[in-house]
């Protein structure tokens, strides 16, 4: 009694190359509806993971199944080098999570909603005002829960999933609610988390240029299985090829007349002269050519996928 | 006790803080205390023979627990038990406690702990509502003497312990519905329907078999009309054994429940 937990973070967390992985992993809904097919997770220690998937395809279902608030029909969970289903309350110690929409009791100020878990977690008393510092949270005194607006209660939220310095941080949707200035402030947040303590955070989305600008991996779950799993780059690599050029210039029906000989599939679109892909060299000569034909260019780019894109192409390739 | 246990119960201890649960349990308790004050300030004819007679405190303990041991107290219970539990419901919070790194059972406990112990803060502050029903009119009225008797301490405090022995079937057999159903009608209506059970089978032979009725039967029990039917042997044995059954019913309902918050 009394005592508070102070371990260091950074020696909890497992030495495992994964800090979280799913084993063939199955889920069905009472009526029998798949919800996971043979789902295997690998979480590296140290990494923002981006959980990204259409509406029902199995995400909240997996972050439910690895915080033991769904029981495993099939498969196993491992986090911290450690079986779940065996060593639940050790392995909950080390994790903070927000799952769908906060938790927060509405009756209790902020400060007390924290002191509910402060006491379980039995950390030391002025972590709840780092916290709540941390969350921009700080100010709000005796006001009741119950009166903040969303994006109050899903910071909220975050300082209860960050009271206790877990190593491993779950979110799902935790930019919801939050206006560009408190998603901005959160994306910025996670990464000081996972730069300077650490800590492992897996983020489910569904806006994909939010991951995209946070994740250092990525996950694409498509009707419960995976369609991709790695590194954001390999992601980028393998299935970003040119799709086509962008040229803007000061007059492009001049310049599109001049390049017409070299690229004659080039039209002008959105304001800009678009070319096929083509090797770089020959973007090069086109550039040097309308300079001597004495056309400013102002843009020349290669025109590649965004994630979205190739979102949308693995989903629908599997679909198909 | 385990020390997550103790963490636990403080944790939930503060969450009832502010809570309807916690109001339910003052206005609860001081409800009909209340009523006999205002009454006898409205109507002070007689209170001066009243204050003077024998038995004073004894007639006042009786005539405030009528309306508490019939109605209020069962009713306390099955609200103050559906109101903890809607504290989780209401705020989307069960999944935030199923993921903290306790055991189910530290869970269930801590939180029945807490409504066993708001239980005892409402019989508390009851007892002291009954006291100050006696002496708020007589600081008020001109004329009316301080009671002759001694104030009962031990009667009351064993009747107390009675009552709370009695009540406790309903509470474990309410926190387990609570627990169970998220719409807030599922228990108070089972609540209410086995309480109005219990009363029209009061003057059966075999009402000390349903766990409703202990309250009422504990009342009853001087009762010379004979309203119920009170039987010859130690009912809050029963009351006890329902107890045990109800919380061990509701636990494990709890615990295997697949899908948590």
């Amino acid at each position: 009694m009394g005592t508070t937990r102070s371990e260091n973070p950074h020696e909890a967390r497992s030495k495992s190359m994964y800090c979280l992985e799913t084993c063939d992993l199955h889920h069905r809904y009472p009526n029998g509806t798949p919800v996971l097919d043979g789902l295997a997770l690998q979480v590296p220690t140290g990494s923002i993971y981006g959980f990204l998937g259409p509406n029902g395809a199995g995400k909240t279902t997996t972050l439910r199944l690895v915080l033991g608030l769904l029981e495993a029909q099939r498969g196993t969970i491992t986090i911290f080098g450690k079986r779940l289903a065996a060593n639940r309350i050790e392995v909950l110690r080390d994790i903070g999570s927000l799952i769908e929409s906060p938790s927060v009791y509405e009756h209790l100020t902020a400060r007390e909603n924290l002191a509910v878990l402060q006491r379980v977690h039995r950390c030391p008393p002025p972590r709840i005002d780092e916290v709540l510092n941390l969350v921009g949270l700080r100010d709000t005194g005796s006001k009741r829960a119950g009166a903040f607006s969303l994006g109050m209660k899903q910071r909220l939220g975050i300082a209860a999933a960050l009271l206790h310095a877990p190593a491993l941080l779950i979110l799902d949707e935790p930019t919801n609610g939050l206006d560009p200035g408190g998603i901005v402030e959160m994306r910025e947040l996670l990464a000081r988390l996972n730069r300077e303590r650490g800590t492992t955070i897996v983020v489910s989305s569904h806006l994909l240029a939010e991951v995209e600008r946070l994740a250092t991996h990525l996950c694409i779950l498509h009707r419960g299985r995976t369609v991709f799993q790695g590194p954001l780059e390999d992601l980028r690599r393998t299935q970003q090829p040119m799709r086509s050029v962008r040229i803007a210039t000061r007059d492009d029906a001049a310049a599109l007349a001049i390049i017409a000989a070299m690229a004659p599939d080039a039209r002008i679109v959105d304001g800009a002269i678009s070319l096929p892909a083509m090797p770089a060299e020959d973007i090069a000569r086109l550039n040097r050519l309308l300079v001597e034909r004495g056309i400013d260019v102002h843009e020349l780019r290669p025109v590649v996928d965004d994630l979205e894109s190739i979102f949308m192409d693995l989903v629908e390739a599997r679909a198909t | 006790m385990s020390a997550a246990f103790v963490h636990a119960f403080q944790g939930e201890w503060l969450k009832r803080r502010r809570s309807l649960a916690s109001w339910l349990v003052i206005a609860g308790s001081c409800f009909t205390p209340l009523i006999v004050i205002v009454a006898r300030l409205v109507r002070p004819d007689g209170l001066a023979r009243r204050y003077a007679a024998d038995g004073f405190w004894l007639q006042l303990w009786r005539n405030s627990w009528e309306s508490m041991a019939i109605f209020f107290l069962p009713m306390v219970a099955i609200l103050a038990a559906s109101l903890l539990a809607q504290v989780e419901f209401r705020n989307h919070a069960w999944k935030q406690v199923h993921a903290l790194p306790l055991a189910p059972a530290t869970i269930y406990f801590s939180k029945f702990a807490v409504l066993l112990l708001m239980m005892l803060q409402f019989f508390l502050l009851f007892d002291l509502a009954i006291y100050l029903s006696a002496i708020v009119p007589w600081l008020l009225v001109r004329g009316v003497p301080y009671p002759q008797d001694p104030v009962p301490w031990a009667y009351a405090l064993r009747e107390d312990l009675f009552y709370f022995v009695d009540c406790l079937p309903i509470v474990a057999a309410q926190f387990a519905l609570s627990v169970r159903y998220g719409n807030f009608l599922v228990p108070v209506g089972v609540g209410f329907l086995a309480w109005v059970g219990a009363l029209g089978a009061l003057p059966w032979k075999y009402a000390y078999a349903i766990p409703y009725t202990y309250c009422m039967l504990n009342y009853l029990k001087d009762d010379a009309s004979r309203k119920a039917a009170v039987p010859p042997e130690d009912f809050h044995a029963y009351a006890i054994a329902w107890f045990v059954v109800f919380t061990v019913v509701g636990y494990i309902l709890f615990s295997r429940n697949r899908q948590k918050g």
